[in-house]
């Protein structure tokens, strides 16, 4: 107040006399602009006056509680903020009376109405709201709250009317503010906009009158509400400030040196900055204003009289680039500047230096452009990306003096003289086009012709590849150009040539088959210093592609000598699903090439868990156990392979499920009378047990119920219906038509089937024969009597069937060596006793201090005949949760595999 | 009681041929043709050292809803009643049938440790109906050993314990010798009988039906070597456990140590001690009375199947020779 004496004592005197005068206008009108006005003056006198009791009193109790609002607004302290409020609040209710009278003082008004504001503003800024505390928040949001229902119902029509018309206000605090409140002045020297005093400082005097009620609080509420918008105004340019020249740091020096443009840049960023904010989900303004300035300004890039040179383009493209990856930037214009800069650049021949390195960016950008990795390209920027690619190569292509590299640092460019060189690598953008193109495939529909419209850019994929391949080999590195020649391979492997495939042996080899080309990069891996990854997925490429085209041997003897189902468990997990891949491959080769058994093997693992689909990433299952959190499910998708490559599961099944019935149905006739079955395929007789459990069994529709149909038929020997159920229109369709000589392997079936159903045939009924003649099983079987022989001969020499085989007359005489019942109880028993005894040595050994528990498996081994060979059989699929790593189980498996084929590749070198 | 222990304990078991009887009319009756074992109460005196037994009565069936049914008042009733009729009513022990020898087992060894508990010469008498049935008469006499005693009274069957008594499955029970005696009437009769008898029935212990019994027996036998051989696994994992359990706690131990020496170095008090035990809990390693009982069962098994090939060995070679002598005249 004392100061309010020292400024005031001039003013007052000016205006007692017009008070008067004021008083008679004010009071008619009552508008709450004009008593605000009134206040002011109050205010005045007030400070002169402490004679005026009250009213004054509240009037300042209210300006100064605003004042404090306001210092806690600055520092956003939320708590105290509300607590002033309130307490403005029931300063307000006070200073009813008065305000009845008076109106609506202006000063309370604006503040509220700056209040609000300031409550919008705060809340609309999510960033700082998640980062102030609790308790902070708690205050802030009823502060929204109290705010919003205080005005609604008391001040609605005021607020409002201030909000068309705020400059009032304004104009009010500057009279008060000069006179009365020295301290005030600094938040006032800040609005700079005030008009000039208006006549309303008279009022004072008539305040004295009309006081008692509302005057005391308008004055208050006026001086607040002025300070507030000061303060406001203050507050944001300081950090329009500090955000320019904080955040921008070098760029925004940077525009300065550009001279004129910048300025004006500046200010057209300006407008669009607002926009931005408002439209920016964050709601993060205080970053946009970092950021959006630069790209925003689109309109011209240089100066009209600045000189395009190499320098100026390479600042630009500084600039536009250093505003890539920040939030809010707009990927598209930047984009758009990136050409347009290019076009500039070439327009005003800066040289290929630039064009490259432009090229090199714009590429870049356009990979940028999605911030999410989930999300493929739009087809036109996909569009754009290829033939910007393709340019570039090329321009590469074209000019051997252009060197590019990631090795070469941004100092050392050269974009000028002859020997260019450019920083960036080209390869990584081949790979991570690549990349693109799969995500792009794998976002559309399978079945739709967009998915048709995307795999025809395959080619131009395959051809850009192939001429960085070209372009690699000249200019590359080793390591590059193995890089590259994976691409290659990976875009190669799975696609059938039919021109590579023999007929004859006699048939001249062609020229330019994928084969060799695989074979040419492939062997490159192989020999070079390549990483092992690399390498490891050339290898299964190569054994894919031998697999997928009928080489039957060579597919094998690389898959055991690489070795790899020993460690594939290590690698990561696309190398993985490869593996997976080319083994289902493998088995499938095997199928045609008539190597039932080594293509159970190699599928058994992969169908037996009934999770073929997820195990060559070919769609994601339902996961029963635990859910898939959202990442995992998101990270488990983008490892999917796009449809053109899918490995056709139902045909895998169905290959599966034939080569389990042609080793598995004689297996169980041979095995009718062993006391524990093994089995040798237990998803075969899980699909048998689920079609027993059937009430009613129809003619088969399904591929699986044909394979069972088949299979009951086949178990009576009846080898003709088998081959009807296997080989049928239905199935044909299905399932044998896809394969590449599908009559080949018809015929192949019904050869396996007729000599598994002789085999069957004989293990179920030899009993209730003393002798057969070869020749009515030749007939029943249709096959030739040697086959007959020869089937049976095996059969006597492995001990499956208890015959011999008389020449004269062409018989097979049966010895009827089926143990007893007794027998075989007693054989049981030894069995048992084995086991008691083994386990007893266990506790001994246990005992005497060896640990022996490691090579308790070795024993397990050696004891059951049959089971042993039965485990030598299982080969390793990597499986695990989610494709994860693959458990112990598969480990063993692998093992199995490996020891087996071991035996068998060096049985087989040496049949060689 | 002293007198009595000082005694000599009772060498053999004299069998009054009207227990017999009426064993086997209670196994008849009520067995089902031997599959479903009866019990009774065998009641008797000791004379000597041979155990007579002079009667016994059936332990009366009683469904499982009949849970008021009391079985020792029956069983007081009864001896007096018997006594009212001046009949021997000293309990002397009780009987049970069992089916292809299937008898050594926890209950049998309980209720005969309860029975020789309380009455010391008491014995059980184990009767196969089936082998009746077959022309051999086939009542055993059994008790538990004074080792067996001492084992089972302090109930607690753990390898330890089994070690320290030194406890086998052969020295659970011993066998009594049982004697069959008549009165010289009833003697008489038999003789009288065994001259009506037609010549063909008398042959009828040759019968050769051995696959059958065997097939049976072999059953039986791999059950047990099933169990047997869980029981051992059971065991074995147990001792692998402790193993393991050891290696930690040694572990634990060193790592203690060196904490201990590092602590000295730096003069800081050493860690407190603290209960091992509490930290690793001993393991309860598992009871290992079935596995003798198990054991005994084989043993039991094999004895029989060693017993009845023998016999049948020799009537094999019997007949073998008898149709040679028939072939050559």
């Amino acid at each position: 107040m004392s100061r309010f004496f020292k400024a005031g004592s001039d003013s007052e005197s000016e205006t007692e006399s017009s008070e008067d005068d004021e008083i008679i206008q004010q009071r008619p009108s009552a508008a709450p602009v004009q008593s605000r006005t009134f206040q002011f003056s109050d205010d005045e006198d007030d400070s002169r006056r402490i004679v005026r009791s009250a009213k004054d009193k509240r009037f300042d109790e209210m300006t100064n509680i605003i004042q404090q609002m306001k210092n806690h607004k600055q520092i956003k302290d939320m708590a105290n903020v509300l607590n002033d409020f309130e307490a403005l609040i029931k300063a307000a209710d006070k200073a009813k009376k008065v305000i009845q009278e008076e109106g609506v003082p202006r000063f309370f008004i604006r503040c509220l109405f700056d209040l609000e504001e300031y409550a919008n503003e705060c809340w609309e800024d999510k960033e700082w709201r998640k980062s102030i505390s609790k308790n902070n928040s708690k205050s802030f949001t009823s502060l929204r709250q109290k705010l919003k229902k205080y005005i609604r119902e008391k001040y609605e029509k005021e607020v409002n009317d201030y909000k068309e018309n705020p400059d009032h206000g304004d104009d009010d605090k500057r009279d008060e503010t000069p006179a009365p409140q020295d301290e005030e002045s600094e938040d006032e020297v800040d609005t700079p906009v005030k008009a000039p005093v208006k006549p309303k400082l008279p009022a004072p005097p008539v305040i004295k009158k009309q006081l008692p009620k509302s005057m005391d609080d308008d004055d208050d509420d006026d001086d607040d509400i002025d300070w507030d918008s000061s303060d406001d105004s203050v507050e944001s340019d300081i950090d329009d400030e500090q955000f320019d020249t904080g955040k921008l740091t070098a760029e925004y020096f940077l525009k300065k040196s550009d001279s004129g443009t910048s300025k004006k840049e500046k200010k057209r960023k300006e407008p669009k900055q607002m926009k931005l904010e408002e439209t920016d989900e964050e709601g993060d303004w205080e970053e946009v204003k970092g950021g959006a300035p630069l790209i925003m300004e689109r309109p011209k890039m240089f100066g009209k009289d600045q000189e395009i040179n190499v320098d100026a383009v390479l600042k630009k493209l500084y600039e536009i680039t250093s505003a890539r990856g920040k939030k809010g930037t707009d990927r598209n214009e930047q984009i758009e500047l990136l050409k347009e800069l290019r076009e500039i650049a070439e327009t005003n021949n800066l040289g290929l230096g630039i064009d490259v390195k432009l090229y090199f960016n714009i590429i870049g950008a356009i990979f940028d452009y999605n911030p999410n990795t989930l999300t493929s390209m739009r087809n036109d920027v996909w569009e754009s990306c290829l033939s910007y690619l393709q340019t570039l190569l090329n321009i590469l292509i074209d000019h051997p003096e252009v060197n590019v590299g990631e090795h070469i640092k941004e100092d050392d460019e050269n974009l000028t003289e002859a020997p260019l060189y450019v920083r960036g690598c080209f390869l990584t953008l081949v790979e991570k086009m690549d990349e693109e193109f799969t995500k792009m495939l794998q976002s559309c529909d399978a079945h739709s012709t967009e998915y048709v419209e995307r795999l025809q850019d395959e080619r131009q994929v395959c051809d850009i590849l192939e001429k960085t391949l070209r372009y690699l080999e000249i200019k590359g590195t080793t390591l590059e150009i193995s890089r590259i020649y994976l691409k290659r391979i990976e875009h190669l492997y799975y696609k059938f040539d039919t021109s590579c495939v023999y007929t004859g042996d006699n048939e001249p080899k062609k020229e330019g088959t994928s084969e060799q080309t695989m074979d040419k990069l492939c062997k490159f891996l192989y020999t070079s210093e390549t990483p092992d990854r690399l390498r490891t997925r050339a290898i299964l490429c190569h054994i894919y592609h031998h697999a997928l085209h009928n080489r039957w041997f060579q597919a094998r003897d690389l898959m055991l000598m690489s070795h790899l189902q020993d460690n594939i468990g290590h690698s990561d997990i696309p190398t993985q699903l490869l593996y997976n891949r080319t083994l289902v491959q493998l088995g499938l080769c095997a199928f045609r090439q008539g190597n039932i058994r080594d293509a159970h093997n190699a599928l058994v693992d992969i169908q037996s868990s009934n999770r073929a689909k997820e195990l060559l990433a070919q769609g994601l299952l339902p996961n029963r156990q635990n859910e898939r959190t959202p990442e995992q499910e998101k990270i488990e998708k983008r490892r999917l392979f796009p449809y053109h490559m899918h490995i056709n599961l139902e045909l895998l099944e169905c290959v599966y499920l034939v080569s389990a019935m042609l080793l598995e149905i004689p297996f169980m006739a041979a095995h009718e009378m062993d006391v524990r079955r093994r089995m040798i395929s237990k998803n075969f007789h899980h699909v048998m047990k689920m079609s027993e459990r059937q009430t009613l069994i129809g003619p088969p529709e399904s591929m699986r119920e044909h394979v069972v149909a088949a299979s009951k038929s086949m178990k009576t020997g009846d080898w003709k219906a088998c081959k009807n159920f296997i080989i049928n229109d239905k199935m044909n369709a299905k399932v044998w038509d896809l394969f590449f000589q599908p009559d080949k392997v018809r015929d192949m079936i019904t050869v396996k089937i007729q000599e598994e159903s002789l085999r069957t045939y004989l293990f179920t009924y030899s009993n209730v024969y003393d002798t057969l003649s070869l020749h009515t099983l030749a007939e029943m079987f249709e096959l030739d009597m040697s086959v007959v022989h020869r089937i049976i001969s095996k059969m006597i020499i492995n001990e499956e069937l208890m015959a011999s085989l008389a020449e004269p007359t062409q018989t097979v005489i049966m010895h009827r060596t089926e143990p007893s019942r007794l027998q075989s109880l007693a054989l049981q028993l030894s069995d048992k006793f084995l086991t008691l005894v083994e386990n007893n040595e266990r506790i001994l050994e246990v005992k005497q201090g060896i640990y022996p528990f490691q090579n308790k498996r070795d024993r397990n081994d050696r004891q059951p005949g049959t089971s042993a060979a039965f485990q030598h059989h299982t080969q390793g699929v990597v499986e695990g949760e989610g494709y994860g790593p693959p458990t112990s189980k598969s480990v063993t498996n692998n093992q199995h595999w490996n020891r087996r084929n071991n035996k068998n590749y060096s049985r087989e070198s040496r049949n060689y | 009681m002293a007198t009595r222990k000082q005694r000599a304990p009772v060498q053999y078991v004299q069998l009054d041929g009207l227990v017999v009887l009426k064993l086997i009319k209670h196994c008849q009756e009520e067995g089902a043709g031997g599959t479903d074992l009866v019990q009774g109460v065998l009641l008797g005196l000791v004379v000597d050292n041979r155990l007579e037994i002079t009667n016994c009565f059936p332990f009366p069936r009683h469904s499982e809803d009949q849970e008021d049914f009391n079985e020792v008042q029956y069983q007081m009733e009864m001896m007096r009643n018997l006594r009212h009729v001046n009949i021997d009513h000293l309990h002397v022990g009780w009987y049970q049938s069992t089916y292809f020898g299937t008898f050594i087992n926890r209950p049998l060894i309980d209720s005969q440790y309860n029975y020789q508990d309380s009455i010391e010469e008491s014995v059980v008498l184990i009767y196969d109906p089936l082998k009746t049935t077959q022309g051999f008469l086939s009542v055993k006499a059994y008790r538990l050993t004074p080792a067996m005693m001492k084992f089972h009274s302090e109930n607690d069957f753990t390898t330890e314990n089994i070690t320290k008594h030194g406890m086998t499955f052969d020295k659970m029970f011993e066998e009594i010798p049982v004697v069959t005696k008549n009165s010289h009437l009833v003697n008489s009769l038999l003789c009288n009988l065994e001259e009506k008898d037609k010549e063909a029935d008398k042959f009828n212990f040759l019968d050769l039906a051995t696959s059958s019994m065997l097939q049976k027996n072999l059953r039986q036998l791999m059950e047990c070597v099933d169990a047997t051989t869980m029981d051992i696994n059971k065991y074995l994992n147990c001792q692998r456990q402790i193993m393991r359990q050891q290696q930690a706690k040694q572990q634990y131990l060193q790592k203690r140590q060196q904490d201990n020496a590092m602590r000295a170095q730096r003069g800081e008090p050493p860690l407190p001690e603290e209960d091992l035990n509490k930290l690793f809990k001993p393991l309860q390693s598992p009871p290992r009375l079935d596995c003798l009982l198990y054991s005994g069962q084989i043993d039991n098994y094999c004895q029989q199947i060693s017993s009845f090939s023998t016999q049948s060995l020799g009537k094999l070679f019997m007949a073998e020779s008898l149709q040679n002598d028939g072939q050559s005249n």
